[in-house]
């Protein structure tokens, strides 16, 4: 029997198997609820560019994303080689000779049949003696089989092309062909048979791999570009908003989520870089960012697979994440974990699932406007100590307006902060005001709990308030209201110009409206509050200050986009430590003792707390002091008085 | 069945009591007020009876904030809202508003009627006697459990001790919860959000007959009684301070 027919069978029955274990993940995407990623197609092939053309990502671990570079690179140009293999059989005559199939696409084959080799070796050292621990929990059967294949598919091609060279090919432009020719002619293998064999094993390997992928994370090698190209282009600060055509305000079952959602549970390459960053991991709880993709992926393959939250996705899990979003800035396929998990608990808060702590904080919310259960009309008694008056901005213009925020307001831990904050303000000329007992807390937090109903509430009440007073620009204290107010206000018709107070800060120093009388340079280090840095840029601002109080900064080797989550955000702040092995904040400042700074320079209300009590729980308090940036700032006037 | 919740709004301990200028009473003007905790339960209590044996729930609230509370009992899934119109401003006396609660339970019908079994205007829990004899229907304050047995109501009463005494008794009757067979459920804001469309019936206050029985001659704030000193940071200066103290008040000989 002639080859050709042979092959179209093998080839036509692998592709129909292939679109057969495929079936179900097609039908689920076809199925489901649409998602508006269509739009701006230039700025989105332009991060598939960087994503996959540049490696951006990949590369931040610089082992796995040369490893993946080169095989990346080599399979294209080794396609070179199945585009032949199949093409001279299927249809009699095709040849790339013509384009230099035998010249210089010869030579490229050759070389990078190498390269894939490399590629192959460094990842088999990184997988089996490095053993990354962001490996836990990943398939080790998928990348071992895809090994296998790897070395059948380059070796059978560069055996094929040796014993081509041994039966009288020109082997000059396929110099490691010929030394396996060479080799070839030692073992005395007749040529021809040889040849054929490797053809097949090849032919084999490719069109086994082919079948293999629809059930492996080797998926991504087809998902992860359209995963990449339908990401969210919205601000990172913005949570989704609840469909208008959703009955309920959360997910129940995997088919309410779009198909963009589904889309990135193919896609996931179980790399674990997610798992490696995640503060809810790190901590001992029940969360992987990662399990929490491949356990919902392979529910959507298994119809029997029971309900999704509570189930397939235990309720803990969902509670464990402090939407600090290190997945997602790690995620080199944008896989959108945070709008998984708050759209299940959306689901756990409507059914009145919530635990006793949450559902104390969450009351008081309701009632009072702040989570701790304090009289809205205590909210700026923290102004009564201060020698000067504050601004009512309900009932009087104001330049700034400032939304000081729940801790900053309620809690004596971060009241003298809050009243430094407004001292510098004032001797800077700054023409500000609050709110008083018209301020609600933002619900940057309430909404990533998955309570939208209160979000919607605090929302509005804010958003009315701010409207009735006269102001050109809003600053926070608290990074989390920043969020709220600059990204989640949008989805209400509030749009405001918001900066954070480290921003205010540093460009009154820059303008010199503030006179620092500075420190002695000593060291300390800063830890970026995830909603002011990852979530929305604020890196250099505090860094500014720092400098500008006289102070030389030391960084953590987690800083900046990869800063470590101090453990309170998305609702954890009201919630207990059970099962909690190491608090996420008592982990953050074993990283700072290692630098040995005495100060540990934060951004937020809450890092003054969580890291306050992380330092005392540590017995490290007299070491290492926990300062807000606004505490460097020494005036010189209030030095001399 | 029906049943009839009495839901108490009580100023908000959290917040600063101030006096009024008379000294009788407490100035509301700057106050919050929330449920009372016990009625809170008492609420949960009449929905888990509607979920185990059906029934129709009619909360009725007294004193400020009651829209608002009465939205998150019908989110809770009571069946019908009604704000009772009780004396303004004044704390909320049972004496007086046990005519109200009477006259509500007789005009709908009510087969049971809960409250919380004390509020911290109620402290010795009168209103459940007061509407039970007004009533005539029998009644039990201190419940920790309430079931459905055929035509009767099983009530488990807290004795103190871990002891527990569960009566079953003929309805009509009054009952004072003193907590819920399950906590208080969360009800979610959307679901607050849909409840705030409901519309909120009105009762007037009805007077209950009695004479009235006592005056309130003053109120005081609780008194500073034996506050503690602060020595200050400083060991040397807390070291001398403290040795004068002690010299002053004669236990050492400086």
């Amino acid at each position: 029997m002639s080859e050709t027919p042979v092959l179209w069978i093998v080839t036509l029955a692998a592709i129909a198997l292939t679109v057969w274990r495929s079936r179900r993940y097609i039908v689920a995407l076809a199925q489901a609820p649409g998602a508006n990623r269509f739009d701006q197609p230039w700025r989105r092939l332009e991060g598939v560019a960087i994503a996959i053309g540049l490696h951006r990502k990949l590369l931040r671990k610089p082992l796995s994303g040369i490893l993946h570079a080169l095989i990346f690179v080599s399979f294209f140009v080794l396609f070179t080689v199945t585009i032949e293999a199949f093409g001279s059989r299927l249809f009699p005559g095709f040849s790339l000779a013509p384009i230099g199939g035998d010249s210089w696409i010869a030579l490229l084959q050759d070389l990078f049949a190498v390269l894939m080799l490399a590629g192959l070796g460094l990842a088999v050292y990184q997988r089996y003696v490095l053993k990354p621990a962001r490996f836990k929990g990943s398939s080790g059967a998928d990348a071992a089989i895809i090994y296998v294949l790897i070395l059948l598919i380059v070796s059978s091609l560069l055996i094929e092309a040796g014993a081509r060279i041994v039966g009288g090919a020109d082997g000059s432009w396929r110099p490691v062909a010929s030394l396996v020719a060479d080799l070839l002619r030692v073992l005395d293998l007749p040529a021809h048979p040889a040849e054929r064999i490797a053809y097949w094993i090849h032919i084999g390997a490719i069109l086994a791999f082919l079948v293999y992928i629809p059930g492996s994370k080797h998926r991504h090698m087809f998902l992860a570009a359209p995963n990449i190209y339908f990401r969210n282009l919205e601000p990172a600060g913005t949570a989704p908003a609840v469909p208008s055509e959703r009955e309920n305000p959360g997910v129940a079952s995997l088919v309410q989520f779009d198909w963009k959602q589904q889309l990135d549970l193919l896609s996931c390459t179980e790399c674990g870089r997610c798992q490696a960053v995640c503060p809810a991991y790190a901590s001992g709880l029940p969360l992987s960012p990662k399990m929490l993709i491949t356990d919902m992926r392979d529910a959507l393959a298994n119809e029997a697979s029971g309900p999704l939250v509570g189930g397939v996705i235990a309720e803990e899990t969902l509670w464990a994440c402090t939407t600090c979003r290190a997945c997602m800035e790690a995620c080199p396929v944008e896989i959108e974990h945070l709008p998984k998990i708050i759209d299940m608990r959306r689901h756990l808060v409507d059914e009145g699932h919530v635990s006793p702590m949450l559902q104390d904080a969450l009351s008081n919310l309701t009632r009072l406007g702040n989570s701790m259960g304090k009289p809205s009309k205590m909210r700026a008694r923290w102004t009564k100590e201060l020698g000067f008056p504050v601004k009512d901005a309900r009932s009087e213009p104001v330049d700034v307006l400032w939304f000081v925020g729940d801790y900053a307001s309620y809690d004596p831990r971060v009241q003298d902060v809050t009243r430094k904050v407004a001292e510098l303000l004032t001797a800077a000329g700054v023409d500000f005001g609050i709110l008083f007992d018209a301020e609600r807390n933002s619900g940057n937090d309430v909404r990533r709990a998955g309570e939208e109903g209160l979000f919607e509430t605090l929302a509005q009440s804010n958003i009315d308030a701010i409207r009735a007073c006269s102001f050109n620009r809003i600053v926070t204290t608290d990074p989390h209201s920043l969020n709220a107010l600059k990204n989640d206000y949008r989805h209400f018709g509030g749009e405001f110009e918001v900066l954070h107070y480290t921003a205010l800060l540093a460009e009154l120093v820059a303008a010199g409206r503030l006179d620092i009388g500075p420190a002695d340079g000593a060291t300390v280090t800063y830890h970026d509050p995830c909603y002011l840095g990852r979530y929305n840029g604020g890196f250099d601002a505090p860094r500014d200050l720092i400098r500008a109080a006289g102070y030389t900064l030391h960084d953590m080797p987690r800083c900046r986009e990869n800063s470590f989550c101090c453990g309170a955000g998305g609702g954890r702040i009201w919630q207990g430590d059970d099962g909690v092995k190491e608090r996420p904040s008592e982990n953050r400042i074993r990283e700072a003792l290692g630098l040995g700074v005495g100060i540990f320079v934060v951004a937020c209300p809450k890092d003054k707390v969580m890291y306050t009590a992380a330092t005392d729980a540590l017995g490290v308090a007299s070491s290492l002091r926990i300062l807000d940036v606004a505490e460097l700032i020494n005036l010189r006037e209030a030095s001399s008085a | 069945m029906k049943i009839l919740v009495v839901l108490r709004m009580i100023p908000d301990s959290a917040g600063e009591l101030e006096l009024t200028s008379d000294g009788r009473g407490i100035d509301r003007e700057w106050l919050d007020f929330q449920l009372n905790d016990f009625d809170d339960h008492a609420l949960e209590e009449a929905i888990l009876l509607k979920e185990a044996s059906g029934a129709t729930v009619v909360a009725v609230a007294i004193g400020e904030g009651s829209n608002r509370v009465l939205q998150m009992a019908v989110a809770r899934g009571a069946d019908e809202a009604i704000a009772l119109d009780a004396q303004a401003d004044g704390m909320i006396d049972s004496r007086a508003i046990a005519g109200s609660i009477v006259a509500l339970a007789r005009s709908k019908a009510a087969d049971l009627v809960l409250c919380g079994v004390q509020s911290t205007e109620d402290l010795f829990g009168q209103l459940v006697p007061y509407a039970g004899a007004l009533l005539g229907w029998p009644h039990v304050s201190g419940s920790s459990r309430l079931g459905i047995e055929g035509s009767a109501l099983r009530v488990t009463q807290e004795r103190g001790g871990g002891i527990a005494a569960t009566y079953e008794i003929a309805l009509p009757a009054v009952i004072g919860v003193q907590t819920a067979s399950k906590a208080p459920r969360y009800v979610s804001g959307s679901k607050l959000r849909e409840a705030s469309k409901t519309t909120i019936g009105k009762a007037r206050f009805e007077p209950a007959g009695f004479e009235r029985s006592a005056e309130i001659v003053a109120l005081r704030l609780p008194g500073q009684r034996g506050t503690g000193e602060h020595l200050g940071d400083n060991p040397e200066n807390v070291a001398e301070r403290l040795a004068g103290i002690l010299a002053a008040k004669g236990f050492a000989g400086v």
